[in-house]
């Protein structure tokens, strides 16, 4: 009985100490709560748009027609891009793409109009930027939306001139028309595509990073291991009580973020909260244990803190947001498996935006609890390695009354 | 003068033997150069897998199968009898689409009526979205065109003006700077620049943070033989130095190892490099300065890095993100760097064009080094400060 007590006291024991810590030194409460949430309230800032709109193109029209002009309107119109610059020649309007001035050019070549009813079918021509790939394709989206419904126009009234019914003519003008539904995010949104992941990719390295920071202030000098695990009473409370006031306090980071994102930007909610919830908590758990891990593994600390930037500062990559995990090379696809952000995302991406049934969600979290009991048993081996390394050199004088072997 | 090149030779000296400072500047530069780009390395995402669901199973539904497949966008993984089968597909991410043909098609088509076909892609990622859509949308639309010319032709109308008539003002889209839509070529000219950045503002940081640091500028005796001015300087020289090293390499040699198309001049480029890592080094002993201690300066930087990159406009327009961002991104020397580097190297671009982004880098770099040089004397009285007390 008295045992169990001494057990969970030792665990609060070492939980307030680390609380203590965490208000005396300044760096570890900026590293835990303040540069997360401004780091977040950064990115939500630029992304708050959500959707980028009336980017700027120029427009070269050599015609000068009815048809050209009501072109030019259309493009306009279209959400995606908006006409800023009116040019006159490709060397200005190059100019102008080169300096940022615009994204795209679209150029109405000469006699647009006539070649187009003569039916010699007469070019119409967008140069865009495909060098900055986001506002590219965005502009070409608006572009290949707004042709062909001029287009569109002018194959119905060809058709209706050539005498067949409006209806018919209507009908056969895409014989086959493709409704193309965006599954999952109908809006396209980027926060709900990009700023959704970048959170819990920042938290990734600052958990990371942090960890190996405050588990390295007791690992730098043997006598403070020896303080942690005899304030804990034993291995795993001195562990539990070091562990978990960060991992309250990361989560409560996590939650006000994305207290934000589904609150105020209105990313769905759908799936299961539980899981979501459950693979949070495993995924704060697996990079503090990696972070602490990495800690006992090397020293002096500051090259646990650089080894650990060096792997979770670039793991954006390879998590496969942006280019998709199945057309990697063989080496970032396990590079990619090994960092718990991966497997957090699936799940986190699964249970808010896709709505996917749980039990396909279970193989991500379950990777993740893998990734919390493996490092985690790892450093609790390591810990004893060196209770025990320590325990063979001579016994240093302390003074430790409450010491009861 | 004299002190500014004293100076200039003790960091360079410290660069070279402070372990923490040369892992950063130069092993962790080498590191992030071989690992960072592993991922964007096959270029283009081909072959996505859809799922189809042909409720028609007629000729014409397997030939637009057989068709889909062939494309080098998307690959047919499954012929699923019904919805919910292909769906449950694209849950697991196996599919990362779905392609309904419904029952009739064919006959519809047959009739001269109009005869739709849904397409549900995945967009929870965008590029996925867009390689599925624009290659089933493709290959649909093909099909049609031709039905629409033998319908045409069915009418009695001739061939040639069949054609015509059914797209009578084709769009031709030309991608500049980037033809084959590259992610590599992408990503890595604008990552490159902000890696530079960021080993660059870390390595800066330890130097002024780690012990020894004020030995570049005064004897042991602590006697000092440069002034804060002299010593700003001298450190920018050294890092200049440095960096004319690691720059040509990040920015030349390496686009030049993986394969990215460069269209600029390297003279252009170089020269837009000296404003950048002036400000980028004044910054980082601003930062020493504020900071005052290695882990300090090595977890900040490691949490801020990455923004950094959407900051930059170059993944999310500047004209989408709000006033209060464009303002902020313009105080790192990143975002202005990326801009102009890119413009520079992959564009095309020539010294005129980027005139802003040089102007905004060299106001940087004056007002950063002129607060590393007023930092740099107000740590200086306070040093004096201590060291009188103790006497």
């Amino acid at each position: 009985m008295r045992r169990r007590g001494d057990l969970r006291f030792g665990f609060s024991l070492v939980f307030w100490r680390e609380v203590s810590w965490l208000r005396r030194r300044p760096l570890l409460l900026m590293m835990t709560t303040i540069i997360p949430l401004a780091v977040m309230a950064l990115l939500a800032t630029v992304f708050s748009a959500g959707l980028a709109t009336r980017l700027p193109i120029g427009v070269i029209d050599l015609d000068g027609s009815e048809l050209s002009r009501s072109l030019v309107r259309t493009v306009d119109a279209t959400p995606e891009t908006s006409v800023t610059e009116h040019l006159t020649d490709l060397a200005q309007g190059r100019q102008m793409i080169l300096s940022g001035r615009i994204h795209g050019l679209l150029l109405l070549p000469q006699n647009l109009q006539r070649d187009v009813l003569s039916g010699r079918q007469p070019e119409v021509v967008f140069f865009y930027n495909a060098q900055t790939l986001t506002t590219g394709n965005l502009v070409l989206r608006g572009i290949n939306a707004a042709i062909p419904t001029v287009s569109a126009g002018i194959r119905l009234s060809l058709r209706t001139a050539q005498g067949s019914p409006t209806v018919q003519a209507t009908a056969s003008l895409q014989p086959i028309p493709v409704q193309v539904n965006p599954l999952f995010n109908p809006s396209l949104s980027y926060t709900f595509f990009l700023l959704a992941t970048l959170l819990p990719t920042v938290l990734q390295i600052v958990v990371t990073t942090t960890s190996a920071y405050s588990v390295g202030l007791d690992v730098e000098t043997p006598y403070r291991l020896r303080i942690l695990r005899r304030l804990g009473g034993g291995l795993w409370p001195a562990m539990a009580g070091k562990v978990l006031p960060y991992t309250i306090l990361f989560l409560l980071v996590l939650g006000l973020a994305d207290a934000v994102l589904f609150g105020v930007l209105g990313l769905p909610l759908s799936g299961s909260r539980l899981l979501l919830i459950v693979a949070a908590i495993l995924f704060i758990l697996a990079c503090q244990m990696i972070g602490g891990l990495l800690a006992l593994l090397l020293r002096p600390m500051a090259s646990a803190v650089s080894i650990a930037t060096l792997i979770t500062a670039p793991a954006f990559g390879f998590m496969g947001i942006g280019f998709p995990r199945f057309g990697m090379n063989l080496f970032s696809y396990w590079w990619g498996a090994l960092m718990p952000g991966t497997w957090f995302l699936t799940a986190r991406i699964d249970q808010t935006l896709r709505g996917t049934p749980p039990d396909l969600s279970l193989q991500p979290v379950l990777i993740l609890g893998i990734f919390v009991l493996v490092p985690g048993l790892l450093a609790a081996l390591r810990l004893e390695a060196l209770r025990r390394r320590a325990a063979e050199t001579p016994p240093q004088p302390t003074s430790a009354p409450q010491e009861a072997t | 003068m004299r002190a500014v090149l004293l100076v200039f030779r003790n960091e360079l000296h410290r660069v070279l033997t402070l372990r923490p400072a040369f892992a950063v500047l130069v092993i962790a530069a080498a590191l992030y150069a071989l690992l960072y780009p592993q991922p964007y390395l096959s270029e283009s995402l081909r072959k996505s897998p859809i799922a189809v669901v042909d409720q028609d199973h007629s000729t014409t539904s397997r030939d637009l199968i057989r068709r889909l497949d062939a494309t080098p966008d998307v690959a047919v993984l499954s012929v699923d009898p019904d919805l919910p089968a292909a769906q449950r597909r694209v849950f697991a991410r196996d599919a990362s689409g779905i392609l309904v043909i419904p029952e009739g098609f064919e006959r519809e088509l047959l009739r001269g009526n109009s005869s739709p076909v849904a397409l549900y892609a995945d967009a929870s990622y965008f590029l996925i979205y867009q390689r599925v859509a624009l290659g089933v949308v493709s290959v649909v639309r093909t099909l049609g065109a031709e039905v629409e010319v033998r319908r045409l032709i069915g009418l009695g109308v001739d061939a040639p003006r069949a054609t015509a008539a059914a797209n009578p003002m084709p769009l031709t889209t030309i991608a500049l700077f980037n033809p084959q839509e590259g992610y590599a070529s992408y990503v890595l000219p604008a990552a490159f620049v902000l890696i530079l950045q960021q080993t660059l503002l870390i390595g800066v940081g330890l130097l002024g943070t780690m012990p020894g640091a004020a030995s570049v500028w005064r004897r042991p005796d602590g006697r000092s033989f440069a002034g804060p001015l002299a010593t700003v300087s001298g450190k920018l020289l050294a890092y200049l130095m440095l960096e004319a090293v690691i720059v040509p390499f990040y920015l030349v040699v390496l686009p030049y190892l993986y394969g990215i198309p460069r269209l600029g001049s390297v003279g252009a480029m170089l020269l837009f490099a000296v404003p950048f890592i002036m400000a980028t080094g004044a910054l980082g002993l601003v930062i020493a300065a504020l900071f005052r201690s290695p882990l300090a300066v090595q977890l900040t930087m490691a949490a801020i890095g990455m923004p950094f990159f959407f900051l930059s406009g170059f993944s999310w327009p500047v004209e989408a993100m709000p006033k209060t961002a464009q303002w902020l991104a313009q105080l790192v020397p990143s975002s202005a760097a990326i801009d102009g580097f890119v413009r520079l190297g992959q564009l095309g671009a020539v010294l005129s064009d980027v005139r802003g982004q040089v102007s905004v880098l060299c106001s940087l770099a004056l007002a950063y080094t002129l607060a590393a040089v007023l930092l740099e004397a107000r740590s200086r009285s306070r040093l004096a400060e201590t060291e009188f007390n103790r006497v």
